[in-house]
């Protein structure tokens, strides 16, 4: 009976791990496609991408550091946009006239998503916020960044341009 | 004879002398040509080596493509078998009257599929393309299907319409086409159901 329950949490523990493990295992593994209604009122599909380098970054209004990174996400999408470089914003709030209302008072330009449902932050297993996920122009997971501190900005900007050389 | 014999051995001795010297003289370039040989030997075994290195590599590379394929098919036959799979398609045909955003399929009223059309794909849609929406395995026998359109109708205003068809599950694969119309009499978009023979 001891034997069939160590056995069972042995199961049990190997599945979690296997599944805590899915989430960090994303890099190097190719993006899971979506597709979510953006600010613009159009839908935006993450594989009519290929070929730009896409920044992904998973916020939330209730969410301070997102609020603090945003502003400067804008200013490199500003800078690189012209070169192949596209950021996708995706809300994950209940309700998207909040964030309509946080894009207006930060200024930011680039195109936000609306993930009500949380499907999509499902498919790229989010468990902080802010998440930010860099997909290469082969459109591969290269780098994931959990939750943001001031500094990470610099750490975004070198990766970018190093996946723009690619 | 004592000179006589002094004169041969001279002789003999230059002869030997010279035999070694141009001995020793002939040595090491005998040597550096048969290492030079030994080397160009070396070199193209490790070539021939690296070439078929590579073509195993590309071997092999090969056959994790074969492997690779027949998985998936064998995946899809599987998940998918023949007899109870039903395939639903979307189709445009004009779109004078209606911009397609997304359609939402119910099966039996379970939601099966949510898609969000892009730009670009309506514009396949409009150009003749047609999209597999969903696939899904269904026991034999009556289903009902339910699908949801929204988008902007005429006069860019908000639109949303249903369409509901029941059809009968029988022993082959079954493939259903949902095909937006317009009803240029009516000037409204119409949404049909048809099914492949």
């Amino acid at each position: 009976m001891m034997n069939v329950k160590n056995c069972l949490l042995g199961i049990l523990l190997s599945v979690l791990t296997a599944t805590s493990l899915a989430a960090s295992n994303l890099i190097g593994q190719a993006a899971p496609d979506f597709a979510l209604k953006s600010s613009a009122g159009d839908n935006l599909r993450l594989s009519e991408y290929r070929g730009d380098v896409v920044m992904i970054n998973f916020w939330a209004t209730w969410c301070g550091p997102c609020r603090q990174e945003m502003p400067l996400l804008d200013e490199l999408y500003s800078r690189y946009q012209r070169v192949g470089f596209s950021l996708l914003g995706v809300n994950i709030d209940d309700d998207s006239a909040k964030a309509m209302n946080m894009v207006s008072e930060l200024g930011v330009s680039f195109p936000v998503l609306f993930d009500a449902r949380k499907e999509v932050s499902k498919l790229y297993s989010v468990d902080a916020m802010p998440v930010t996920v860099l997909v290469d122009r082969e459109g591969n997971v290269r780098y994931v960044h959990q939750g943001y501190k001031p500094g990470y900005e610099e750490k975004y900007l070198d990766e970018i341009r190093s996946l723009l050389r690619e | 004879m004592a000179r006589r014999i002094f004169i041969g051995l001279g002789i003999s001795l230059i002869l030997t002398l010279g035999t070694i010297s141009s001995a020793q003289e002939a040595t090491p370039a005998d040597n550096s040509m048969g290492a030079s040989m030994a080397s160009q030997a070396a070199d193209a075994e490790s070539r021939a080596g690296f070439r078929s290195l590579d073509k195993d590599v590309q071997d092999l590379k090969k056959e994790v493509l074969d492997l690779n394929r027949d998985l998936f098919l064998l995946e899809e036959e599987l998940l998918f078998p023949a007899n109870s799979q039903v395939a639903f398609f979307i189709s445009m045909d004009v779109g004078e009257y209606f911009e397609l955003d997304s359609v939402n399929l119910k099966i039996d009223g379970k939601e099966v599929a949510n898609y969000l059309y892009t730009e670009r794909e309506v514009g396949a849609l409009l150009r003749g393309g047609v999209h597999r929406v969903h696939m899904a395995n269904l026991k034999t026998g009556d289903h009902e299907l339910i699908a949801i359109f929204t988008g902007k109708g005429p006069h860019t205003r908000d639109y949303r319409r249903g369409a509901t068809m029941s059809f009968n599950k029988g022993i082959g694969a079954k493939y259903l086409e949902l095909e937006i119309t317009d009803r240029v009499k009516k000037q409204q978009p119409e949404f049909v159901i048809k099914e492949w023979e």
